[in-house]
């Protein structure tokens, strides 16, 4: 089944938020795996692999120790905590590259390099092993597979992009992950009781007439 | 946004953001449908209506086809046979009188097929990316039946009927943005005739007023047969289409705080505008007075009864003396006669008052006001972004500039804090709830920004005032979404509402007042404390009265008429 990408954000976003992220962690995740979805990446795969390691439960161990060394955590890092590390510094993007350290599902990360870019007008690339991929902000080129997990990530200045992912307007995400973000998102949903469906919802006056 | 030389400045956002003024807005000029009809007629659309396939139990399917110069849209309408006893307004409702998607260009007879087959079920069906809106509307069943029995009779209906309820079919959901699979924004963001606000929306919403029009009187033929009147076009004109609202646009404009500022900030500029006039010509004051006596015609149509519309309703009609006595003692052409005007409301008027006049004077001043209406939408789409270069002190400071009135509240007093917003199970439907006496604390959504912002505020106190925000954000996450709509207010200054969202005493309906007005509403009837009805394009022309002499100021009905 096809989905509009205001759906795929909508789902994204609950099931962030379903998997213990902070709110505004969930809206970036949301948007990130949109712009997947419009580059033709099923975004909602990757979004479901992350969800499914559970970081959350020890975040901590998951999250770069500090911004001016290479990003390295206790543990696997987290794509969706550092993708939004790596958006909100877009500045140092200028200064010298990125290195990550045991990144979990770096795909992930290329929607956040991507905002990267186009704050700062020029074209990211993201690199590990064979893979890289570049991107501008609003058009994504690929070269190889993407692992699911990297010793060694780098985000780096490029200058040119070409043969880019042509856009997409619509998503069809594979079935068994879509089913896992609405599993997750299910989590944000409070279980339904007459009570609140007739005070919370603010039923009144007759409404047949 | 051009500014125009104002001397005088837009009101402050602490004064034009509280609830209760929010929840005081009026339609105006720059209100979604009267963008909309002006530039239909402006652009001469034209209107066909190729299928109207009704039988005579009102089931069947009609198109109503719209033709911009570049684009056709067309409304694709099921009417059903409701049993009375499903007729309900609320979302967790599974049937209604009649069904609609707002079709981008023609349907085919493929398209209409499979539309059947899912447009009916609404949230349970799918659409797909040829659709732009999905909808469903109800009868009032007072005047349903009135109109029908009228007509069949071979008698017009009875006008004051039709000024109490205002409408025949109220539509109690209007989808579109890429719900259940319609297209997303993106495909008409760029099309000037829908890249405003909710002009698809509109739109779809005008289109069904002219089907419920030919609806009623079809049953009434059916019924009445050959003794059957033919609705009086102006009689009909005075039919507008209800809505009922519940919670779900509430959060609306707290989640959208760039696009909810540009409505507010627009309609602020145009009254700066207004206000900073030195002198007004005899023809744009008598335009003022004539507006001004249209609107309390109207006003005096507007019924309601819940109680605190019913005192505001007083207070408002006392406020209509005091105008109207204030016009007659004063001369409106000189000495920025509407600055004058607007100071004197402030001490004068309710605050429903001050929101009607501050309307009313863009009213004779459609040059200095209509172009504003383009800087509507949203099209900024790296305000998203947060700048993780920025000092913590600077962040602090925004919050404070927003906030500053709800960083020393006690937020864990319960009246500070006693609801919480949350979604439910049931149909996702956005409620809200008793936080200390429901299990819904953990479900809470983020709409609480006054509290956050407290609780953010305090978090970055510990922090050295040069410290980048993003290093703060790696160890907080929590704060995430606060810092982010703190940044976001450097370019929306009206973006954040400066009232406690989750407070003992909130009233959502304040919320969904604000933004019905911008659609264009009247008549706000508020069935509870977070559910309201509104008329919508009574008093606006049909597609075949559609003219630049009557597309403007329908929504003021004149007398005699």
């Amino acid at each position: 089944m096809n989905f509009s990408l205001n759906e795929i954000e909508a789902t994204a976003k609950r099931a962030t938020r379903g998997a213990g992220y902070a709110w505004g962690i969930a809206e970036d995740a949301a948007k990130a795996t949109r712009w997947l979805c419009s580059q033709g990446v099923d975004g909602v795969v990757e979004l479901a692999r992350v969800l499914e390691r559970e970081f959350t439960g020890s975040l901590d161990d998951h999250v770069p120790a500090g911004l001016y060394c290479d990003w390295d955590g206790g543990k696997d890092l987290c794509p969706l905590t550092v993708g939004v590390l790596l958006s909100d510094c877009s500045h140092m993007l200028l200064t010298g590259p990125f290195r990550i350290r045991q990144v979990a599902s770096p795909m992930m990360l290329l929607p956040f390099a991507a905002h990267a870019a186009r704050s700062q007008n020029v074209v990211a690339i993201v690199t590990t092993g064979d893979f890289s991929a570049a991107t501008d902000g609003a058009r994504l080129a690929l070269r190889n597979d993407c692992p699911d997990w990297a010793d060694h990530v780098e985000v780096a200045l490029g200058d040119i992009l070409t043969e880019p992912c042509s856009p997409q307007t619509r998503a069809t995400p594979d079935p068994i992950a879509w089913k896992i973000l609405n599993r997750i998102a299910h989590r944000t949903y409070a279980p339904a009781t007459e009570e609140s469906r007739l005070l919370g919802a603010g039923a009144g006056l007759s409404d047949n007439d | 946004m051009n500014t125009a030389n104002p001397n005088i400045e837009r009101r402050d956002p602490a004064t034009v953001m509280r609830l209760s003024r929010l929840g005081s807005l009026h339609q105006c000029r720059l209100s979604f449908m009267r963008q909309l009809t002006r530039r239909m007629a402006a652009e001469q659309w034209v209107f066909t209506r190729p299928v109207f396939d009704i039988d005579d139990n009102g089931v069947g399917h009609a198109v109503y086809s719209a033709q911009s110069p570049d684009h056709i849209y067309s409304l694709v309408a099921f009417a059903h046979d409701l049993p009375p006893e499903q007729r309900s307004d609320r979302v967790i409702a599974e049937a209604w009188d009649a069904t609609f998607a707002l079709f981008d260009g023609v349907p085919s007879k493929d398209d209409i097929q499979r539309l059947s087959q899912n447009v009916p079920l609404q949230e349970a069906g799918r659409i797909s990316e040829s659709e732009l809106s999905l909808s469903r509307a109800n009868r009032s069943v007072r005047l349903w039946t009135h109109v029908v029995d009228r007509l069949a009779a071979g008698q017009q209906p009875d006008l004051e009927q039709i000024y109490k309820v205002g409408y025949l079919m109220r539509t109690t959901a209007v989808y579109g943005s890429g719900k259940f699979g319609a297209a997303d924004r993106e495909k008409i963001a760029d099309r000037s005739e829908v890249s405003g606000p909710f002009q698809a929306e509109m739109l779809s919403v005008y289109l069904t007023r002219t089907f419920v029009r030919d609806l009623v009187q079809h049953m009434a033929s059916v019924k009445g047969g050959t003794q059957t009147a033919q609705l009086d076009p102006q009689i009909a004109r005075w039919l507008g289409i209800g809505n009922s609202t519940g919670l779900g646009m509430a959060p609306f404009i707290v989640n959208h705080p760039i696009l909810f500022n540009n409505w507010i900030m627009v309609r602020e500029e145009a009254i700066a505008r207004v206000r900073s006039i030195e002198t007004a010509t005899e023809a744009e004051v008598a335009k003022f007075l004539d507006i001004f006596e249209r609107s309390k015609l109207s006003i005096s149509w507007w019924r309601s009864e819940h109680p605190i519309q019913i005192e505001k309703l007083t207070a408002l009609n006392a406020d209509l003396r005091a105008i109207s006595d204030y016009l007659d003692q004063t001369d409106l052409t000189g000495n920025r006669p509407w600055d004058r005007l607007i100071l004197w409301s402030q001490a004068a008027l309710s605050e429903e008052g001050q929101e009607l006049l501050a309307s009313l004077i863009l009213e004779p001043y459609g040059e200095l006001v209509d172009g504003l209406s383009s800087c509507m939408a949203d099209a900024n789409k790296s305000a998203f972004a947060i700048d993780g270069a920025m000092p913590v002190e600077t962040v602090r400071h925004l919050i404070g500039n927003s906030f500053g009135w709800a960083l020393d509240l006690n937020w864990s007093d319960p009246v500070h804090c006693a609801r919480a917003w949350y979604v439910s199970e049931e149909k996702l439907e956005p409620r809200l709830g008793e936080r200390f006496d429901e299990p819904i604390a953990e479900y809470e959504q983020p709409l609480a920004p006054a509290r956050d912002a407290a609780f953010a505020y305090e978090a970055l106190s510990d922090w050295p005032g040069k410290a980048p925000i993003a290093e703060f954000l790696l160890r907080h996450p929590e704060h995430r979404h606060t810092v982010r709509r703190a940044q976001m207010s450097r370019l929306a200054p009206y973006g954040e509402i400066r009232d406690n969202t989750i407070s003992a005493d909130v009233l959502p309906i304040d919320m969904l007042r604000a933004k019905l007005s911008f659609f264009g509403a009247t008549h706000f009837d508020p069935r509870s404390d977070r559910w309201v009805r509104i008329c919508m394009y009574s008093g606006a022309p049909y597609p075949e009265e559609l003219s630049s002499q009557s597309a403007d100021l329908w929504v003021y009905p004149e007398r005699g008429q």
